[in-house]
């Protein structure tokens, strides 16, 4: 129980006033010299047990009344949501998740979770933690604000909705850490969530840390201010691999169109949406019919105009449940030469690689390879390579080389990391070689593949690429926290996609989330080389090919003067002068670069000047959400407490409750007045009826 | 020598109105002396009574020589013996009959009516009686005729002290055994115990053809009980004292004393009792007319 004006009880006591007076009455009564004792001792013995019983409850309801009155004064605060709260926290970590899923909205207030989360906690902070410490932590920066005026939370810009997804291992992660810097007293948390399962990670291997260090906190409270229903009225539009192709009939833009139809939906429901294209600011509206729920257009063809050798555009649903997926932009520019750039100083697997890359799959886009020696770096032309294959130790960090390394992951550039012969070098990005694993007679067992995604993933039309006629006669282990593409029967991975880990060149910690991971290009491990005393791969080419135009593909984005970029803290870091072509909304503009959708240009001059079209990612619009047991799984053995909210629901966290107290106050006074009353009339009193 | 007690109790107007009431037994009394009480045996006095049928061993010269003459048989003239009245007083002494205001506590209204009704009864010359009751049998005067005889009685009566507890019963029953011949017994008490032992007590009396009269002296509040406030009840004979809130007891002790009357009202009328029940906010000599009045055969078959 809180209140708002809890000075007041310093009252309380008056409750004990009653008592006080029945107590002082018991004392300053007279005294009587009295015949009639047998009348008194009979009536005494008649009325011992009720009369106690009724002057105890007079009592209790004059208590009741006045410490309800006390009470009523002290304005106090209850609902489903401040019992819970137990009493004010010295710090309230407020962790909001500002994923555009968060911007479902109930369409007849126009409040979104987001909206309604920050109204909720505003209210709770104004009502319950008025002298605490409030800071704020948000899924897009994850950077602690301190918030001095909760009547602005929902005006900040660390408030406002983003175009991103969440990491919420990360935002738990960076409470803890604050908890643990400022060394913070009893601590209150409070995460906003629609608990979506591609924001909360239940795989992510940062749980059982997270688990253990709030569990051990014994003054940490934390509270999850949950909106898992997903809107039935919602449509999401998202587009990806677009490219310009020039035709006999001129310049197309060919691009994959996606439209899901969120909740329910039957797969013989169909519906007619009007789709509104924009194209260089010219819109045309296109009637799409969605049978079932989705309708998903693979190169969807879009023709050019003259003049129109370069721009951008976007794809706007109808205002529906959720604003924040009804728009996807896109970009388009010269497709961009791929470059391959491979440093080895074995010629054999040099020239397998540099076969494969060079062999162009679309005639429409140039393929180079060239391979360099490990003596060479200075040749290697950075700025255009899209895929660099290194084939040699690692180099330490903090070297130039090193460096280089990790700038072109930074600015998005793929890196495949082949396993040299020798010595395996330093640790880098996480990535350790470790010692060689040799086939006795017959090839390595490949035990599984992942075929949903990653290099070895199914092909469009879901047959899976023949990995299994593979031989695998020899592979390098390698240590680094990695998604594995491909094991072994004993569990080792051969490929690996590796979340790289800079922390380890420069000191600082790395950054966590979808942010950071967004942010860098593709960095993969091959455990194993193209040459036929180490594999078939250049033999059985297809799986090869594949593989090393995927991983092309990748990096070739970055290389491109339009892109594709899924929003995030970092998404529009490597590129300065950015100005914005067009925005999802209008608040959008205020907002931290990379957080919003939107299109944009960078670069001052023509040569330098790059498209970005920045969307929410992909699996914002996975709509399956946490289940209870999955979240009490993830935070087994912690102090939490879940609470279920609607959108745009009129509840609040703390909502008064003194009527509810005068009210009390008032039935306790008719209690005891009930009590109070007299008993019936005699008809007459016994000293005048008449004598015997 | 002690000093004869003050008898302020004897308001002399009072005697004087009361005077001309004759005090009168309501059945036939057993006298020493010739009085103006009707006495059970047949005498030769004025008033004729019946005739009996001769039997040897009568005295003949009671024989109605006229009735003879006429029949021929012998026949006894019988007149009506008057003799004179033994009254009784016994008065509760308990602690409870200090009840009230100094100087008008219920023994204080007791001694008025005893003593006036002593007054009356030696006026007409009759024997006068006097029992105090409480834990003993402490006062004790057998009953005599006489002036002197009266002082003393009213000097006992102004000397009863209000002390100790209620030892009425016993000394109703104490007094029916030593009381032999008839008399007026007439009692003044509160009453303020259990009252079923007083049916016994008072058929005792009745069975030694005892004209019993009774005073039950009562205060208003004793009924009414109207306190208002948590009060500290004294027990005036001893006991131990008792708190209480009045608003919470007032009900059940008001249930408790009707409950005590009716009790009381069938202990009396089934001993032949003559009940006064008397409030001691009420005039003492408007209670004592009534009862003179009460016991006046020819005022008692008007009023019927």
């Amino acid at each position: 129980m809180s209140f708002l004006q809890p000075i007041l009880l310093i009252g309380l006591p008056l409750a004990l006033l009653p008592v006080l007076i029945h107590l002082i009455n018991q004392h300053r009564h007279r005294t009587v010299p009295w015949a009639a004792m047998m009348f008194l001792l009979d009536a005494k013995k008649m009325t011992k047990g009720l009369a106690r019983l009724r002057q105890i409850l007079i009592l209790a309801m004059r208590v009741l009344a006045v410490a309800a009155l006390v009470f009523a004064a002290s304005r106090p605060l209850a609902g489903g949501w401040i019992r819970l709260a137990g009493g004010k926290a010295d710090t309230l970590i407020i962790l909001l998740d500002r994923s555009a899923s968060m911007e479902q909205r109930k369409l007849e207030t126009g409040e979104s979770k987001r909206s309604t989360a920050l109204t909720r906690i505003a209210d709770l902070i104004e009502k319950t933690a008025s002298g605490s410490e409030i800071i704020l932590i948000d899924s897009a920066t994850l950077v602690p604000v301190v918030v001095t005026d909760a009547a602005a939370l929902r005006d900040l810009p660390a408030t406002a909705p983003t175009a991103t997804s969440a990491d919420v291992p990360a935002l738990l992660q960076k409470a803890v850490d604050h908890l643990v810097t400022t060394e913070s007293g009893r601590t209150d948390i409070w995460l906003a969530s629609d608990l979506r399962q591609n924001d909360w990670k239940p795989a992510s291997g940062q749980w059982q840390a997270l688990r253990s260090d709030l569990a051990a906190r014994d003054t940490v409270r934390l509270f999850l201010l949950t909106f898992p229903s997903v809107e039935s009225h919602n449509a999401a539009v998202a587009v990806s691999e677009v490219t310009r192709r020039r035709t006999p009939d001129g310049l197309h833009l060919v691009m994959d169109l996606a439209i899901r139809r969120q909740g329910a939906v039957s797969p013989t429901d169909e519906t007619t949406i009007p789709v509104e294209i924009t194209l260089n600011g010219t819109r045309t509206v296109e009637e799409m019919t969605v049978a079932g729920p989705e309708l998903i257009r693979l190169g969807h063809s879009i023709a050019l105009g003259s003049g129109n050798e370069r721009g951008w555009g976007r794809i706007d649903l109808p205002a529906d449940g959720n604003p924040a997926d009804n728009h996807a932009f896109f970009v388009y520019d010269e497709p961009a030469r791929r470059q391959t750039i491979i440093v080895s100083d074995d010629p054999l697997t040099a020239e397998a690689i540099r076969t494969a890359a060079s062999a162009a799959p679309d005639p429409a886009i140039p393929h180079v390879a060239e391979v360099v020696a490990t003596t060479g770096l200075a040749q290697i032309p950075w700025e255009t390579t899209a895929l660099l294959f290194w084939h040699a130790p690692l180099p330490a960090p903090g070297t130039a080389t090193a460096t280089l390394l990790r700038q072109h992951l930074e600015t998005g550039r793929g890196l495949v990391l082949l396993p040299p012969a020798g010595e395996g070098g330093a640790e880098l990005f996480g990535v350790q070689w470790e010692q060689w694993l040799q086939a006795e007679t017959t090839p390595l067992e490949i035990q599984w593949w992942r075929t949903e995604s990653g290099l070895l993933a199914n092909t469009r039309n879901g047959a899976p690429l023949p990995v299994a006629n593979l031989d695998l006669f020899r592979t390098r282990l390698f240590r680094g926290e990695s998604q594995s593409l491909l094991k072994l029967e004993n569990g080792d991975s051969v490929f690996s996609r590796v979340i790289p880990d800079f922390s380890s060149e420069d000191g600082e910690d790395g950054e966590i989330g979808s942010a950071a991971a967004t942010a860098t290009g593709p960095l993969y491990v091959w455990g194993t080389l193209p040459r036929t005393d180490h594999s078939s791969l250049a033999t059985e080419g297809v799986v090869f090919f594949v593989m090393t135009h995927r991983a092309l593909a990748e990096g070739a984005h970055a290389v491109s003067r339009a892109r594709l970029v899924e929003a995030g803290k970092n998404a529009l870091s490597g590129y300065p002068d950015t100005e914005a072509l067009s925005l999802g909304g209008d608040g959008d503009l205020l907002l931290a670069p990379g957080l919003a959708a939107g299109a944009f240009a960078s670069g001052r001059s023509e040569a330098e000047r790059r498209l970005i079209a920045l969307n929410r990612p992909a699996e914002e619009d996975d709509t399956r959400v946490l289940h209870s047991e999955a979240l009490d799984n993830l935070l087994a053995g912690v102090d939490y407490r879940q609470i279920n909210d609607e959108v745009g629901s009129g509840a609040s966290l703390a909502s008064e409750v003194w009527r509810a107290f005068l009210l009390a106050m008032a039935l306790a006074l008719i209690a005891e007045a009930a009590l109070c009353l007299p008993p019936r009339p005699e008809e007459a009193s016994p000293s005048l009826k008449p004598m015997g | 020598m002690s000093e004869p007690h003050q008898r302020d109790f004897l308001d002399p107007a009072v005697l004087g109105k009361l005077l001309r009431l004759p005090l009168n037994a309501r059945s036939p009394m057993m006298g020493s002396v010739a009085g103006r009480h009707r006495s059970p045996v047949r005498g030769s006095a004025i008033e004729f009574a019946q005739y009996r049928k001769y039997v040897p061993g009568d005295d003949t010269r009671r024989l109605d020589w006229r009735t003879w003459g006429r029949t021929d048989r012998y026949y006894i003239k019988e007149f009506e013996a008057d003799t004179n009245l033994r009254l009784c007083l016994i008065i509760d002494t308990s602690g409870s009959m200090g009840y009230g205001e100094p100087g008008s506590t219920r023994l204080d209204y007791a001694r008025r009516l005893a003593g006036t009704l002593a007054y009356l009864a030696g006026q007409q010359g009759d024997a006068i009686g006097l029992y105090g009751a409480s834990t003993g049998f402490d006062r004790e005067t057998p009953p005599r005729r006489g002036p002197r005889h009266l002082g003393l009685v009213l000097d006992h009566i102004a000397g009863l002290r209000a002390e100790g507890e209620s030892g009425l019963v016993q000394a109703i029953h104490e007094a029916a055994e030593k009381i032999r011949q008839r008399a007026l017994i007439v009692i003044f008490s509160d009453f303020l115990f259990p009252p079923e032992p007083l049916r016994e007590a008072f058929q005792h009396l009745r069975f030694r053809k005892h004209d019993v009269s009774v005073f039950h002296l009562l205060d208003r509040e004793e009924i009414d009980f109207t306190f208002d406030r948590p009060t500290r009840f004294l027990d005036l004979e001893g006991g131990p004292s008792l708190l209480a809130d009045p608003s919470l007891i007032q009900r059940r002790y008001r249930e408790a004393v009707k409950e005590y009357l009716e009790t009381v009202n069938d202990i009396v009328n089934h001993s032949s009792v003559d009940y006064h029940r008397t409030f001691l906010d009420e005039r003492y000599d408007e209670v004592l007319a009534r009862f003179l009045l009460g016991r006046n055969p020819k005022t008692t078959r008007t009023a019927r």
